[in-house]
């Protein structure tokens, strides 16, 4: 599909814990959110999301809950533990400086070099 | 991973296996099903959004997989699949797979065996409350004698430390005594009733009455002691032990309020001690009060060292100022009583450390231990050999796993774990053996009441040993094969397609290394065992100074209700005597207070018309008191003078025999006839007495090498209780057993006789455990050189089948087949050679070690074993070799080279 882009390597964790630091969500919920707030840019692919979700939960970035969703099924729902949302600020920080560095860097005129 | 967490995980892996997974398939599922419905709200007909989602989706099974990692319960998942290949691949090979199943569970086996020694002797806990914080006082013998450090306590002694100390809660003392047990009976009523037992000889304790609630043990059945009951007139009370109540009494537990009949005595049985009551080396059958009198507080009293105190320690009271407390106490009876006390010191230990250091076994059991820990380091060495061969067989299908994106360390883990199957396999099997040989091991230890009382079982002591030390040997032997396989090259070991690959330097290197460690480690066993049993034989066949052979022998005791004074233990003798003279096949009887050879007390003495020595220096001898048959009876030579007669009696002047030892070291083998020595054997007016003659050297003890002073005394002179009956026979001593009996019984129905066999087997059961520590000892190092021969067998054997091609060249370019024996041979040797060098040096200071540890039991000195065994070891390390190199002898050259 055009105009969709596979999410670089090492950033799928941060989306996942800004989609659910917004709201527990059940996984399907987070994959949704994704492409939600991402404006149906990034493309998670559905089998990698659940095992880092496991991961993030092993690493005590996420915690699980059971409850019901909207359509009436059990499901696990996520938000993020106190540790993950501080690994979410801190992703945050270092991504915006890493693409502002990236950008001004392939923002270079040769008049500049 | 933090190893709680992985603990958690893993038994949430093993217990909740279904669980997990389960909640991981419904999350899946849930996940797909969520997007089928939103498929289908976009328009799409259910069995299509179906597809969609699952196409979607991937992999289900590759998503499980990563879930799984992701959890962490993946380190066990491998673990089970590697456990499962490992038992495929192992099933493969039935024939590899029993040889290092079978090399290991040997190994295990001899190791677990005598692990239930350990088991049994030295990690048991003694009965009672808390026994780390009980003590057990000892005095220290001033003179260097065997165990000075567990010399009994004078009562005086006994009575001044437990007022005056403030460390202890409560000192209670223990006198190991022995008493005749004899059965109901109406004094007046003589003559044997039928059914009734006979009179036995029993070993008793006479104990304070604090005794059993110092140690903190209560009875089984009735009461322990209580106040009053060691006052004279109140002290006919008696606790029997479970063993007596059971075998005597049938487990009758009316025994309690019944009497039994102690020394002719009627005594109140108050109580039964449960069967769990039971210290190593401290197995009475029955308990008494000890009774302390104003004796017992006399001079004469501090040289009669017979108590072993037990206290329990204050709370917060350290060992150490036990320690601190009783040196200051010993300082200060030494100062006030020089003459019995100077030199004597006190050692204080809690009472499992001095069950097991005074039972002396701890040195045996590190012997066995250490031999034993060989043959399994030997068994390792060599089914890591087996396995660094099969690794390169393997070679090819490991390079391939490594190709197809297998991680090293996922290989290594692969070898380790197929290591583990083998050692977990031979764990099992080598306690399955071990239960055969502890059984084995109880058979053998049973010479003394002391050790049959001590239960050796496959307990879980020695089941959890084993594990431990078949998940070490799993290491030892996966980890050199495994090391080696995570360095190998892959593109070289694919690219060697056509070559039979041959093992490279490194793996042989390592082949070698393992069997000159196995080749040094056997040499040094055996010598060891040899050294051992060379001094063993040295004892056993060492000339003890009598002739043992047609010699009876019998103990007993007799006691003062019926034998108080002097004469009427003469008349006893002499009755005794009398009555065995007439029996027929008897040569010669005598009664003494000791056999020969069997370690007699010894008393101090002084030589008339010579300067007095101080007390520490004084002169002293084994002491025996017999009548005058003795020496023709037991067969010791008359040097010189002249040996007691009839006549030698209580009216005439005091006489005495010494051996040629004392004469040696006292009258420097000056003629010591006529001259007048006076011993000390704490009667009340000492007397001079002559030396009328010199007899022959017998030896202390049967089992050692030393000769001592020995200085003999007439029976007549000195009558004393504890006596023993020797009758030289004309044919099988055993014969006369019966008559030796009923002479006794015809003299005095209620006194029991004991320790009645012929003296040979005395001195077998002197010998104690060491037939048994020769034979197991000598089991082991003959299993340690026929695993290390297999071991060079085994690298001998793989070599020449890596060479086959080199072989076949060098025949092919004219080498006879003696050559390539020779070449063959020459590499065997090579290893064999330094491993026995290496071996022969480590094993140089052995005599040494073994003289310190068994000081005064045995002699070890024996330089030609350094000769004998490497050359002995070399030539069946030949032997092993010469096997497989004769079939590199019979190379066919051209099969060799076109086998590709």
């Amino acid at each position: 599909v055009a105009g969709e882009a596979h999410i670089l390597p090492g950033t799928l964790d941060l989306l996942i814990l800004k989609a659910v630091s917004l709201g527990p969500l059940h996984g399907y919920g987070i994959l949704l959110r994704i492409e939600q707030i991402s404006r149906g840019a990034l493309l998670v692919e559905q089998g990698a999301l659940h095992p880092a979700l496991f991961r993030l939960v092993r690493q005590r970035l996420l915690k699980a809950n059971r409850g019901v969703s909207d359509n009436n099924r059990r499901a696990k729902f996520y938000e993020p533990t106190s540790a993950g949302k501080k690994r979410l600020r801190q992703g945050e920080d270092s991504w915006n400086s890493l693409a502002t560095t990236i950008a001004s860097a392939l923002g270079a005129r040769p008049e500049e070099v | 991973m933090k190893l709680w967490a992985s603990v958690r995980i893993f038994v949430l892996t093993v217990s909740r296996r279904s669980e997990v997974e389960r909640d991981m398939d419904e999350e899946l599922r849930g996940h797909i099903q969520n997007r089928v419905e939103d498929l289908e709200r976009s328009g799409l007909p259910r069995l299509e959004a179906e597809r969609r989602a699952r196409v979607e989706f991937g992999g289900n099974e590759r998503f499980k997989e990563e879930c799984r990692e992701a959890m962490g319960t993946h380190f066990f998942d491998a673990l089970f699949q590697d456990l499962k290949v490992g038992v495929r691949m192992l099933r493969r090979v039935p024939g590899f797979t029993a040889v290092a199943v079978l090399t290991l569970a040997l190994g295990i086996a001899v190791n677990a065996t005598m692990f239930s020694m350990v088991s049994a002797f030295l990690m048991r806990r003694p009965p009672g409350h808390d026994p780390e914080r009980v003590a057990v006082v000892t005095s220290i013998n001033a003179a260097p004698v065997f165990q000075a450090d567990v010399t009994p306590v004078s009562a005086p002694n006994y009575l001044a430390w437990r007022a005056a100390n403030h460390v202890f809660g409560d000192l209670a003392a223990n006198e190991r005594r022995g008493v005749n047990l004899s059965s109901q009976q109406q004094s007046g009523a003589a003559g044997d009733s039928a059914g009734a037992a006979q009179p036995e000889r029993l070993r008793a304790a006479a104990v304070t009455l604090n005794y059993f609630s110092v140690l903190g043990a209560a009875p089984q059945i009735g009461r322990t002691f209580v106040p009053g009951e060691d006052q004279p007139g109140h002290e006919h009370v008696v606790i029997v032990s479970h063993d007596l109540w059971e075998r005597r009494f049938g487990s009758d537990p009316s025994i309690v309020e019944r009497s039994i009949r102690l020394n002719r005595e009627n005594y109140d049985v108050i109580g039964v001690m449960p069967a769990s009551f039971r210290m190593l080396g401290f197995v009475p059958q029955l308990w008494t009060p000890l009774v302390l009198s104003a004796a017992d507080q006399s001079a004469a009293a501090r040289r009669d060292r017979s108590l072993f105190l037990f206290a329990r320690i204050k709370d917060g009271v350290t060992l150490e100022q036990v320690r601190a407390e009783m040196a200051t106490l010993v300082r200060r009876t030494d100062e006030t009583f020089p003459d019995t006390e100077k030199g004597w010191g006190v050692a204080v230990r809690t009472l499992p450390d001095f069950l097991i250091h005074s039972f002396g076994i701890r040195e045996a059991i590190v012997v066995l231990m250490t031999a034993v820990g060989f043959v399994l380091m030997i068994a390792c060495a060599n089914v890591a050999g087996l396995l660094l061969a099969r690794a390169t067989a393997r070679r090819k299908e490991l390079s391939i796993r490594v190709a197809l994106g297998a991680g090293r360390l996922r290989i290594v883990r692969q070898l380790l774990t197929e290591g583990l199957v083998i050692a977990i396999l031979g764990g099992g099997v080598g306690v399955l053996l071990s239960y055969w040989g502890i059984g084995f091991l109880r058979a053998n230890l049973s010479f003394n009441e002391a050790i049959s009382a001590v239960p050796i079982t496959l307990d879980w002591n020695v089941v959890l040993f084993a594990l431990v030390v078949s998940l070490v040997s799993a290491l030892l032997c996966g980890v050199a094969p495994s090391l080696n396989a995570s360095r190998a090259d892959v593109n070289v070991s694919l690219k060697n397609e056509s070559r039979a690959a041959s093992g490279g330097r490194s793996r042989s290197l390592i082949r070698k290394l393992l069997v000159t460690a196995e080749i040094a480690l056997a040499l040094f066993l055996l010598i060891g065992v040899g050294l051992l049993i060379r001094g063993i034989y040295q004892i056993e066949h060492q000339d003890l100074g009598f002739r043992s052979d047609h010699l009876l022998s019998a103990s007993l005791m007799l006691d003062d209700a019926r034998y108080s004074g002097a004469d009427k233990k003469r008349v006893f003798v002499q009755n005794v005597l009398d009555r065995l003279r007439q029996a027929s096949g008897a040569e010669a009887v005598a009664v003494t207070s000791d056999l020969p050879a069997t370690e007699p007390d010894s008393v101090t003495l002084i030589v008339k018309d010579q300067p007095e020595l101080p007390t520490e220096q004084r002169w002293s001898a084994l002491d025996f008191v017999i009548t005058p048959d003795y020496f023709r009876a037991a067969g010791i030579p008359v040097k010189r003078g002249r040996t007691f007669t009839e006549l030698d009696n209580f009216a005439a002047p005091a006489v005495v025999l010494v051996n040629q030892e004392f004469v040696h070291r006292y009258f420097q083998d000056r003629d010591p006839l006529g001259r007048q020595i006076q011993l000390d054997v704490g009667e009340a007016a000492p007397h001079w007495s002559e030396i009328v003659g010199v007899v022959g050297n017998v030896k202390t003890n049967s089992q050692e090498t030393r000769d001592d002073p020995e200085v003999y005394e007439p029976f007549l002179q000195r009558p004393v209780s504890s006596l023993a009956l020797m009758l030289r026979a004309t044919s099988d001593p055993d014969g006369l057993s019966s008559a030796l009996r009923s002479a006794v019984a015809q003299a005095d129905p209620e006194l029991p006789l004991f320790r009645l066999m012929s003296m040979p087997a005395l001195i077998e059961g002197q010998k104690g455990g060491t037939p048994f520590f020769e034979r197991a000892l000598s089991c082991f190092a003959i299993l340690a050189l026929i695993l290390a021969a297999i071991g060079i067998y085994g690298l001998v054997a793989y070599s020449v089948g890596q060479r086959i091609q080199e072989i076949g060249i060098r025949m092919a370019m004219g080498a006879r087949s003696s050559n390539v024996l020779g070449m063959v041979l020459w590499d065997g040797l090579k290893v064999s050679a330094l491993g026995a060098a290496i071996g022969l040096v480590l094993a140089l200071p052995l005599p040494k070690l073994f003289n310190a540890m068994f000081s005064g039991i045995l002699h070890v000195h024996e330089p030609g074993l350094y000769v004998i065994v490497p050359a002995a070891m070399l030539s069946v390390a030949m032997l092993a070799a010469y096997v497989p190199a004769r079939r590199a002898m019979r190379v066919d050259p051209l099969v060799a080279l076109r086998y590709e």
